[in-house]
């Protein structure tokens, strides 16, 4: 919360855009100041705008100082109050059946509460964080700050890709901006040649040349340079680590002719800190890549993970209990048609039976744990990234009180945001990046983070919907870094971020053992989300 | 004509046409003054030009006089190459090298281009104990050799190693899991024939001598073994997963014979790897594998009334062409006509339709209920009430009449076609042939009674003791034991004999249509015709005209407990007294594969000449809208990338291949480094030198420069190429091209023009069916038809000479074209007399071309005879086969002689890998049977199958054991024998009956493909239509959807203006190279194309729930990228 304030000024506008299109939506127009006052509203955005839209008189065109004074002076400390004690699972609790009357036609989750109205920044402004470890009642809660369900804009046009690269360009940009001064590409005219200039652009191309040098080809929404990465230059080395499409700070000499000899390489990367930002209570179980319905499920171990969480095994230290949270991102169900001959493998050859398998095994799940799910390339959402939670339709086969969420997704558990994403970016980054293996996934999240982003490599074996927003941008740091898709557990502390693969729980199929990719099965990393500890405890 | 004279002929005309050819091109107007097609006589000249090492065509004829088979001979010159017997002074790499090749090009007839690109080159790695071992870069087009030489080339490789010191290399335990995983990837993204389990891959690559490297040929990239030291890429290497599994394992058999008859040591661990059979065996037939929508499955695996097996061969069948009834072909929706293929359950994997009318036609059941057999288009004309000259109304007719498809009709397929593939016979159908072999061996005369009634054909039975006539022998063996039982017992007790008919009730019908009875229906009554034989077999006397059943001869009644394990046909053979035979017990399953093709051979963009027209071309390349271009300060000058050329006399530089002084151009090449002037290698870095130079051009001025010279006008469009792809980029003379857009025909990478067609067999002709008079042909040289008698009537069957072809219609109108071509090139452009002289196609009746197959590199000289409507080209076996084709719905090209030799030049082939192939880089002038690919050799030549070959058949016989009883070309090699006195078995009217192009190619959407396909499914009884619903929703649909549904989201878009091309969208929104509007390349359009008609499809024909859920899955996917979850608000930004 700390280091975002500073940060939430400057992106007054682009949450100003989100507050006016809300209020246009609902038929009213904002005046400026009106305008400001909402963005500076340190409260639930939802909470107040829920509050304006309730009081306001219907026949009014334009909202002013003068209608929202009083509803915003209305104690903060009562809104945060409020708001982190409306927790997803006791706002829903009120409206929904108990879960022994499951009613197939279960709402679901109004999109409104899950989505804050800040575009990316998850400002988790619900929630305080000095509140959160000293109030006992906030134990189980679990808040779902951004992902994409409900508010997919792509139809597939060109503009839709260009919106979201300028989107992607324009958030690390402005966290490279903080240490660079760079100026636009299109202003390095013949007055610029052999002086020393800085740029942020995006990689449109790598090639070594035939002389052995390195030739980026950068750009910004201005135009295009040539970067030129001597051999023997000091950054030689360094630029072996640039991926395609990814958003890098440079400096070097132009020649005042569409290239620059480059000197120095910067990449947006985490703050430097050794120790989290945040502080939680609890512990968390973060899981992946479950594959219910395929013939390689791991049954037993599942059912001896289920029984010690459920208090039902031995159980010497005492961890089961202190369990608060499971988090599973993504590949609940193998799913169907995913490769071609899927059918083969297949224990469960209906998609819906393998949800209403996989729903059975979480409902067994001692219901004081918070269970929160993501999709995954295998789950019966789109395959292109990012991904929406999973449907209504799926939904009603779980205990009504967990957390469906996107892919990525930004969660706050207790107090400790976690950003969740499934990994499919992983492969991308093992084959383009020297020294990053299978089977050592953490290393590839470490390279996420250095880059502020999920999924940098356009057009490898990620699929993109070109959404306006770049979803996969790490514009803050998170606690924790979840992704699965590997099979594969790694844990790593990178600048103060818990970055964890939690492995699978499907057993080593035939098409791996031909691809060589030795999975680490029924392994369950549990954090403790006061300290950010990670213990890997095995079910296998 | 003997056949010395005809070859005489051939290279008669091939002396005269050289003679101009070299005229014309010492004028000093191409990249050389010399023709650059070489000639060979033989394979070893063949292969001697090819590989351009001097001796080697000596040495290999010094081998087969030494008795050597060719793959020893490949072998032993291998030797030749290791003992410096050859290449003498060469490096010890390059001997290896060197003999690698040359075997290589010996075992592929020296017509492949494999020697040439298929390996890449040979190198020297080191062992981790310090030795050296060689490494060979087998490259993709490896896969043209096959695989036995593939395996070989390992062997002599291996070989050569020895003698000249170089140790075996031993790899490191990841570089073999490196091979397991590449090998598996290979499989699954280019497909393998045969996949050796990992072990094998482990066993092979642990103990082979020599490292088998390669090529990066995939895009995928390995991702366990990734970045080992010793192998370059980790992207998939081809050319190491089609050695290692296609070659050595595959044809381990063979491997092993070699080895140990040369006594090689090192290789016992051939012995580990399993049998080397070819993928298969498992339950799902291949042949219905990646079905496509639009092409019809015309019958599941042995199913009851697909294609009867017949053994026999037409004259225009073999060599992997499979006869069909014409009628077959017209009622199955028209998708099959003469050169369509079709994938087959047996013998091979694929064949060429080829009309042949001597065999049963289709049983259809009319709408009427009437069960009849169209034995020809005749047939099927007869019995539709509307007379139908156009061929869409008989579609429309049959579909008015016809409610099922009850029977396909017969497959006509040589036994030579069993023994190619050397797969057991299967039992052959009881046709005429056999039982006219039967009662000639019992004393009777079979002359004349391909049909009798049946009476007739019960009394010759018993007088004989021959099996019943096969025309009154039914299907019984379809028909179950109940249905039996039920059929005599309605007709024992309700059917009525009437003046010599039989009248049954309708409950009779199902069973009558299994068993392929025809009949009438008439007021609710089945009316058979000469019913004796069919009663006889159901165990009914008919005494006086009442029906009685009669009790069976040996054994007991029916309903005894040993009536489970009875077969049907042994019961029939119980009641009749009479051996009745099983009358189709082999069904052939088929589907069709790709369609004929007839046309010209076009590059995309199509050009006229090869010619740059730079940027300035815009997209269509134009050499005018290059001209026409201009800037401030000058028009038709344009940059571009071309070869530099230095006159001999004066000096100057440019890059025209006559210099204004009037002597011919030299290329200038120099090193592109050191910038040192040498003709092949740098002498101080060692990188190969080029000519090529960045040039400003002036288009404009050359352009019309031209055009005045030839005194022409401005052709409607004269296009180009973006820029040159050869070595040196050598442009073409544009006068060419002007000439050729004239007349309107375009240019292949070569320099040619070709023409491209589906290559079928053709053993004998007659004059009429390929248009051409009994004069002409006389004055070709076919003075006499097949049986010696004069030629004087167009219907007269002749034997096709063996370099003699015969083209489609359309083909004459396009070489036609070429003719015109040709002469206005050498009288304006050489200023030579004209060469072909010809008004219509008939002009070019007698004229040489040369015939070339794709992946190989040596043309076949042939000889235009005549014309026919179908389209495809028809040649002898051995002509095909010369090429290295057999006829399975290959196609191949030809083109005219003097375009070839005139306008060929290696110059302008282009650099990249395989640009060699499919380029006439050697001919071959007069064809040697023996030096063909030797699927030919097993062409069956006899014109009546032996009745023990019937025999044998019925016990699943190897063909081996029956080669003795047949006429082989195999038998006649050597021989005069060779070229003449062929013979068949069945007789065919017209070789271009049926439809003349597959519906495939007629209707126009893949919709309307679709549900013909569909349709015809729901009519054939031997198909299941849900299965083919399911199999083109998941092999062609679904695959088409995901991939274009990934191809979205991964795409690259396109500039409009400059057609520049972008891995992502730049953040500029317009161009970054011309400020262009950019686009995508993957629409909405493009990725939903398919998903209506599949969720109908599936709805309508009940497939799988597994498969509607893909569909459903997909939808929703589609759905969520191209609908906006979040209405748009418009104007929102104005008011920001």
């Amino acid at each position: 919360m700390l280091q975002i304030s500073p940060k939430s000024a400057k992106s007054v506008p682009a949450q100003g855009r989100e507050t006016v299109q809300r209020f246009a939506e609902q038929g009213y127009q904002l005046e400026p100041e009106a305008l400001e006052a909402i963005c500076r509203y340190q409260g639930s955005q939802e909470e107040l705008f829920r509050r304006i839209i309730g009081s306001i008189d219907r026949s009014l065109a334009v909202i002013g100082m003068q209608h929202i004074n009083g509803l915003i002076q209305s104690s903060p400390k009562n809104g945060i109050g409020h708001a982190a004690s409306t927790t997803p699972i006791q706002r829903r609790s009120t409206h929904i059946l108990p879960a022994s009357s499951r009613t197939p036609s279960r709402p679901s989750f109004p999109s409104a509460s899950r989505t804050p109205p800040s575009s990316i920044e998850p400002s988790a402004s619900e929630i305080t964080l000095d509140s959160a470890p000293s109030d006992p009642h906030t134990q189980g809660s679990a808040q779902l700050s951004c992902d994409i369900t409900g508010r997919s804009t792509c139809v597939g046009e060109y503009d839709d890709f260009v919106c979201y690269f300028r989107d992607r360009y324009a958030k690390i940009r402005e966290i490279l901006s903080r240490r660079i001064n760079s100026r636009p590409i299109e202003s390095l005219s013949k007055s610029t040649s052999g002086r020393e200039v800085s740029l942020i652009g995006m990689v449109l191309d790598i090639r070594n040349t035939s002389k052995g040098n390195r030739v980026i080809e950068l750009e910004d929404p201005t135009g295009m340079i040539v970067a030129v990465i001597q051999k023997d230059g000091e950054a030689y080395e360094e630029s072996g680590q640039i991926i395609p499409d990814e958003v890098i700070g440079v400096t070097g000499i132009s020649d005042g002719n569409g290239r620059i000899f480059v000197k120095s390489l910067l990449w947006p990367d985490m703050p430097n800190q050794t120790a989290s930002l945040e502080k939680g209570s609890g512990h968390a179980i973060l899981i992946s890549d479950l594959h219910v319905g395929s013939k390689y499920f791991m049954d037993e171990a599942w059912q001896r993970f289920s029984d010690w969480l459920n208090g039902e095994a031995d159980d010497p230290s005492g961890l089961a209990s202190q369990v608060e949270y499971l988090v599973i991102a993504g590949d609940l169900v193998d799913g169907i048609g995913i490769y071609p001959g899927q059918q083969n493998d297949l224990a469960i050859m209906d998609i819906y039976s393998q949800y209403e398998a996989a729903a059975g095994l979480l409902n067994a799940i001692r219901s004081d744990i918070k269970i929160i799910i993501s999709p995954g390339n295998h789950d019966i959402v789109r395959q292109a990234e990012p991904q929406p939670a999973l449907p209504p339709e799926v939904q009603k086969y779980f205990r009504p009180d967990m957390l469906f969420v996107g892919n990525p997704a930004w969660v706050t558990l207790s107090g400790i945001s976690v950003l969740i994403y499934h990994g499919r970016s992983i492969d991308d980054l093992v084959l383009r990046l020297p020294g990053i293996a299978y089977a050592n996934p953490e290393k590839a999240m470490i390279e996420m983070l250095r880059r502020r982003h999920l999924s940098p490599i356009y057009g490898s074996r990620v699929s993109i919907a070109p959404e306006n927003e770049d979803h996969y941008v790490i514009s803050h740091p998170p606690a924790i870094l979840h992704c699965g898709h590997v099979h594969t557990v790694g844990i790593a502390r990178y600048k103060g971020v818990a970055a964890i693969n939690s492995g699978t729980w499907q057993s080593q199929t035939d098409f791996q053992k031909k691809m060589n990719i030795q999975p680490v099965c029924a392994v369950a990393p549990m954090v403790d989300l006061a300290t950010l500890k990670v213990r890997k405890l095995i079910f296998a | 004509m003997n056949n010395q004279d005809y070859f005489q002929l051939l290279q008669d005309g091939l002396d005269d046409a050289m003679a101009i050819a070299k005229m014309a091109r010492r004028r000093g107007r191409d990249p050389t003054t010399d023709v650059e097609i070489p000639l060979a006589v033989d394979l070893a000249e063949r292969v001697e030009k090819l590989i351009g090492i001097q001796g080697i065509a000596e040495r290999i004829r010094h081998h087969e006089a030494e008795g050597l088979s060719r793959e020893e001979a490949a072998l032993a010159i291998g030797i030749d190459f290791a003992e410096g017997r050859l290449g003498a002074g060469a490096s010890k790499i390059e001997s290896v090298e060197s003999a690698i090749r040359t075997s290589v090009a010996l075992l592929t007839e020296g017509v492949v281009a494999a020697p040439m690109e298929g390996i890449a080159r040979v190198d020297l790695g080191k062992n981790d104990d310090g030795t050296e071992y060689l490494k060979v870069y087998y490259a993709g087009p490896i896969r043209s050799a096959g695989g036995t030489a593939q395996a070989l080339s390992v062997l002599v490789a291996d070989y050569v190693r020895r003698s000249v010191g170089i140790a075996p290399w031993k790899p490191r335990p990841e570089e073999v899991e490196r091979y397991v995983e590449e090998i598996g990837l290979y499989k699954r993204v280019a497909g393998l024939q045969y996949s050796p389990s990992d072990d094998e891959i482990r066993t092979i690559v642990r103990n082979c001598p020599i490292c088998i490297d390669g090529e990066p040929t995939e895009e995928e990239e390995v991702s366990g073994y990734r970045d080992l030291d010793r192998i370059e890429t980790n992207r998939v290497r081809g050319g190491i997963a089609l050695v290692s599994a296609e070659g050595i394992a595959l044809k381990r058999p063979k491997l092993k014979k070699h080895v140990s008859k040369l006594g090689i040591s090192g290789w016992e661990w051939l012995d580990s790897l399993a049998s080397g059979k070819k993928d298969g065996g498992d339950s799902t037939p291949k042949f219905l594998r990646d079905l496509i929508a639009g092409r019809p499955v015309f019958s599941h695996p042995s199913r009851p009334g697909g294609f009867r097996l017949r053994y026999g061969r037409a004259r225009n069948t073999g060599l992997a062409a499979a006869g069909i009834n014409p009628a077959s072909m017209l009622l199955l929706g028209e998708f099959m006509a003469a050169g369509t293929q079709i994938k087959v359950e047996q013998p091979g994997k694929a064949a060429a339709v080829a009309p042949v009318s001597s065999i049963e036609g289709p049983t259809v059941r009319l709408l009427n209920g009437d069960v009849v057999r169209f034995d020809s288009d005749q047939d099927i004309l007869e019995w539709m009430p509307i007379s139908c000259k156009d061929p869409k109304t008989i579609q429309i007719a049959l579909k008015a009449h016809v409610s099922r498809i009850l029977d396909l009709g017969e497959i006509l397929i040589s036994y030579g076609e069993f023994l190619e593939n050397n797969r057991p016979l299967a039992p052959a159908s009881y046709a005429f042939e056999w039982w006219a072999a039967e009662l000639l061996k019992a004393g009777g005369d079979p002359s004349g009674k391909e049909s009798m009634d049946g009476e007739e054909a019960i009394a010759l039975s018993r007088e004989y003791s021959v099996p019943l006539h096969p025309a009154h022998t039914h299907l019984w063996h379809d028909l179950s034991i109940e249905d039996y039982d039920l059929l005599r017992e309605v007709a024992a007790s309700k059917g009525i004999l009437e003046s010599g008919r039989l009248i049954l009730p309708l409950e009779a019908k199902e069973s009558l249509e299994t068993l392929l009875v025809l009949h009438k229906v008439r007021d609710g009554r089945i009316i058979i015709e000469d019913p004796l034989p069919f009663l006889l077999c159901l165990g009914i006397d008919w005494e006086g005209g009442s029906l009685k059943r009669r009790a069976e001869e040996a054994g007991g009644e029916p309903g005894g407990v040993d009536q489970a394990e009875d077969s049907i046909l042994a019961r029939v053979n119980r009641f009749t007294g009479i051996v009745v035979r099983a009358r189709a017990p082999t069904r052939i399953g088929a589907r069709m594969g790709r369609p004929e093709k007839s046309d010209k051979r076009l590059m995309r963009p199509p050009p006229h000449v090869l010619f740059p027209a730079g940027e300035e071309g815009g997209k269509g390349r134009s050499i005018q809208e290059a001209a026409k271009h201009s800037t401030n300060s000058s028009s038709g000058i344009i940059n571009v990338q071309i070869e530099r050329r230095v006159c001999k006399s004066c000096g100057k530089e440019g890059f025209a291949f006559n210099c204004e002084c009037g002597s011919h151009t030299e290329k200038k090449r120099v090193c592109p480094k050191c910038n040192i002037p040498a003709p092949e290698k740098c002498p101080k870095c060692g990188q190969e030198t080029n000519a090529v130079a960045d040039m400003q051009i002036d288009v404009k001025k050359l352009y019309f420069q031209a055009l005045e010279s030839l005194g022409e006008r401005e052709p409607e469009s004269l296009k180009g190429v973006l820029g040159l792809f050869s070595r040196d980029k050598t442009p073409e003379p544009l006068e060419k091209g002007i000439l050729r857009a004239k007349h309107g025909i375009n240019i292949f990478k070569d320099g040619t023009v070709r023409y491209d067609l589906t290559d079928l067999p053709l053993t004998h002709f007659r004059p009429d069916e390929i248009g051409t008079s009994p004069e002409v042909l006389q004055s070709l040289g076919y003075g006499v038809d097949m049986h010696g008698d004069p030629l004087t009537r167009p219907d007269q069957v002749c034997e096709l000479r063996i370099q003699d072809i015969v083209l489609s219609r359309d083909a004459g109108e396009y070489l036609l074209k070429v003719s015109w071509f040709v002469d206005e090139l050498l009288a304006k452009f050489y200023h030579l007399e004209p060469f072909y002289n010809a008004q219509t196609p008939q002009d070019l009746i007698g004229k040489l071309m040369v015939g070339l197959a794709p992946h190989t590199s040596a043309g076949v000289l042939c000889r235009l005879i005549g014309y026919s409507p179908a389209s495809a080209g028809f040649g002898h076996p051995f002509f095909h086969a010369a090429k290295r084709r057999n006829c399975d719905g290959d196609e191949d090209c030809v083109m005219l002689l003097m375009d070839a030799l005139i306008n060929f030049s290696m110059s302008y082939l282009p650099a990249k890998r395989g640009g060699k192939m499919d380029a006439c880089l050697v001919m071959t002038t007069i064809l040697n049977p023996a030096e063909v690919d030797k699927e030919a050799h097993n062409l069956d030549l006899t014109p009546v199958y032996p009745l023990e070959f019937y025999e044998a058949t019925l016990t699943n016989t190897s063909p081996k054991d029956l080669e003795g009883r047949f006429d082989l070309v195999s038998k006649r090699l050597g021989t005069d024998q060779q070229y003449e006195g062929f013979n068949f078995s069945h007789a065919t009217t017209d070789i271009a009956a049926g439809p003349k192009n597959s519906a495939y190619k007629t209707l126009e959407t893949m919709i309307d493909k679709m549900d013909a396909q569909l349709e015809l499914a729901r009519m054939i009884r031997a198909v299941d239509e849900q299965d083919v619903a399911e199999r083109v929703i998941n092999s062609h649909f679904l695959p088409d959807l995901i991939g274009n549904l990934h191809a979205f989201s991964k795409q690259k878009v396109r500039c409009v203006k400059c057609g520049a091309k972008y891995r992502r969208p730049p953040l500029k929104e317009t161009c970054p190279k011309c400020g262009g509007r950019m686009i995508l390349t993957v629409h909405e359009g493009s990725v939903r194309k398919y998903l209506e008609v599949s969720i109908k499809v599936a709805e309508e024909y009940g497939v799988s729930s597994y498969t509607k859920q893909r569909l459903q899955l997909l939808k929703m996917e589609i759905d969520s990228l191209f609908k906006n979850e979040k209405a748009r608000q418009t104007g929102l930004a104005d008011f920001m």
